[in-house]
């Protein structure tokens, strides 16, 4: 449903080269209203100065960044008003109030009303302590205003650079629904940078994937066609003999087997194996997790080594 | 652009630095008028207590015999012309002078407590641009659908008036505590010009002096600001500014043998040298000297707005 759209924002053969080494390598992405991007990459592979090149911190070396048709560099204004950002941990003025804070940056956009303040500030639930200065505030508190700030003029496309840093769990969680939530119900397209693997995994509808400053893969979650299923039932041997019959591809894994096998066919073979009676014990979708999946595509994490020119 | 200038005015007075500052001018200010009417009351005075003509006498006797004696330049000849010229005028016309103990007197000079001022607003100027980027604010303060340029003219624009408003308050308290601590005894300024002994107006000299010193003021700032803005780091553009303050004059002195000192930046930045004659470098004129402070002002925003503008944030 997402591909019929047009994308809110649009990598077009981005890059940065500082001094003589190419941080970003011809970057390619589209990002799509209503969907949740992840960003990941080894530490050092370039995602911080694609996140700054996106929110006009650095200006690329060539390339564009496109916001809505507009690119940022000729129409900075037009298209930083439909971003918000909220880079690494938000720094505020420690000095000021986080009303303060809210209306300085309100300040900043177009027409936004102090009840627009209020609201964003119930929001995020600090409504309590909000004339409070910042400095007083816990990593958690901070997180929270750093969300409002990035909310507060209703943008269309939401930049998050490690966004769930100090957030404890409980935060994470309700942090995750309210993305979601912005993603589902404005249609918000939201773009977050991580190297919680895990964290990524549970928010977000699609990864890219940076390594060396080249964008290695995209792809969707929750892929229906490469469905495995973990399934174990003894005696082994029969059961493997039964699904290869079938002409599954098998992997061990444990005590039982991994196999290639989409969701209509598990009835199917499950009667099969109960009918030459076989003890099934279990029989559960399998998902190799993200971690995997980034291990085997990134070469096993590795820190970014100077990139072969 | 008047919403950036209200930010920058508002991160500006909720700093306790501001405000210590600001409150710290006024007690320097009060306390030296005080320690100034302490020293004076407690001077013997005068034998005699001779009446303010007896005292020019005795001076156009002196002037009179310095002219006389063959050791003079032209120069110097000049000046002693000058002053004979305008006491001859007083006696001649019964026009006092300022008592040297009076209000009138005191205020004159308090031109030169804009001093406190420099170092108030080179505090100010070099952090405005600097303290963003130490505190990690840049990055949510240029993320903003706002040019770069605009939001550094609105810093610019602060640091100015936060200037004017340590100069209203310097001024200010000035009067107050010359008029409260002092007495007033009237007696007014003369002038040579262009071989006529002319009068003065009291307030106008006054504030011409104030103003030149604001000038004074600004030039430093937009020097601290320049630092500030290129080096990113307040305490070093705080330490190089002030440090310079300081060293200038030093330098402009050492070097005012040669021509090049009449080029160097603190040859010209106390603009009051004109009207009280005492010049760092001989030989240089309002306009020269405005002409150069106009040159370097320009040199030091085009060097700031250009490191503002085009340079990524890497912080």
């Amino acid at each position: 449903m997402y591909m019929e759209k047009q994308p809110i924002v649009e990598l077009r053969q981005l890059s940065k080269t500082i001094g003589k080494k190419k941080i970003i390598d011809n970057l390619n992405l589209q990002l799509y209203p209503g969907q949740i991007t992840g960003f990941l990459g080894p530490n050092g592979a370039g995602k911080t100065t694609t996140i700054r090149m996106m929110s006009g911190l650095m200006k690329p070396t060539s390339g564009e960044v496109i916001v809505e048709g507009q690119t940022v560099t000729e129409h900075f204004e037009e298209t930083m008003s439909k971003v918000g950002v909220i880079v690494e941990n938000p720094e505020m003025y420690k000095y000021m109030s986080g009303w303060k804070n809210l209306l300085h940056f309100a300040r900043m956009n177009k027409s936004i009303t102090k009840e627009r303040i209020t609201e964003v500030v119930e929001q995020v639930g600090m409504q309590n302590r909000i004339h409070e200065k910042v400095s007083k505030y816990s990593l958690g508190m901070r997180q929270r205003l750093g969300l409002a700030q990035a909310l507060l003029h209703r943008p269309k496309f939401l930049i998050l650079d490690e966004p769930t840093n100090g957030l404890d769990p409980a935060g994470i969680r309700e942090f995750r629904s309210y993305l979601r939530k912005i993603a589902d119900e404005d249609g918000v397209s939201v773009f977050v940078s991580s190297h919680l693997l895990s964290e990524i995994e549970l928010m977000c509808d699609r990864i890219a994937i940076i390594q060396n400053g080249q964008l290695i893969d995209i792809r969707e979650m929750n892929q229906k066609e490469e469905a495995h299923y973990y399934i174990e039932a003894q005696p082994a041997e029969q059961a493997r003999e039964l699904l290869a019959a079938q002409g599954l591809t098998l992997e061990d894994s444990g005590a039982g087997l991994v196999a290639k096998v989409e969701q209509e066919r598990i009835p199917g073979l499950v009667q099969m194996m109960v009918e030459q009676n076989m003890q099934v014990f279990a029989v559960q979708p399998f998902r190799k997790t993200l971690e995997d999946q980034f291990l085997e595509m990134t070469g096993g994490g590795q820190i970014a080594e100077s990139h072969k020119k | 652009m008047l919403n950036l200038i209200r930010n920058e005015w508002m991160k500006l007075w909720s700093k306790k630095a501001t405000w210590i500052m600001t409150l710290l001018l006024v007690v320097f200010l009060v306390g030296i008028a005080g320690v100034t009417k302490w020293v004076e009351s407690s001077m013997q005075p005068p034998e005699g207590n001779p009446t303010w003509e007896q005292n020019l006498k005795e001076n156009q006797m002196m002037l009179e015999q310095q002219l006389a004696s063959p050791g003079l330049d032209d120069e110097q000849k000049e000046q002693v012309e000058e002053e004979l010229a305008i006491t001859e005028y007083r006696l001649k016309n019964d026009f006092a002078p300022l008592d040297p103990k009076g209000t009138e007197s005191y205020l004159l000079d308090s031109h030169l407590m804009m001093s406190f001022i420099t170092l108030f607003v080179v505090i100010v100027a070099a952090g405005i641009v600097a303290s963003e980027f130490s505190q990690g604010t840049i990055k949510m303060l240029l993320s903003r659908p706002v040019k770069r340029w605009k939001i550094l003219t609105s810093k610019f624009a602060a640091t100015i008036l936060y200037a004017v408003l340590l100069t209203l308050v310097t001024f200010l308290t000035t009067v107050i505590v010359s008029y409260l601590f002092f007495d007033t005894t009237g007696g007014g300024l003369l002038d040579f010009n262009d071989g006529n002994v002319v009068e003065v107006s009291y307030w106008g000299r006054v504030l011409t002096l104030y103003g030149l010193q604001f000038i004074g003021v600004c030039i430093y700032a937009t020097f601290a600001f320049m630092i500030g803005s290129v080096f990113r780091s307040s305490s070093l553009a705080i330490g190089l500014s002030i440090f310079l303050l300081f060293m200038g004059p030093n330098v402009v002195y050492f070097l005012s043998r040669y021509e090049i000192s009449k080029y160097i930046l603190f040859a010209h930045t106390d603009l009051t040298g004109h009207i009280t004659g005492q010049l760092l470098v001989s030989g240089i004129t309002m306009p020269f000297s405005i002409a150069v402070l106009a040159v370097y002002v320009l040199v030091f925003l085009i060097v700031s707005y250009w490191s503002f503008v085009k340079r990524d944030v890497t912080a």
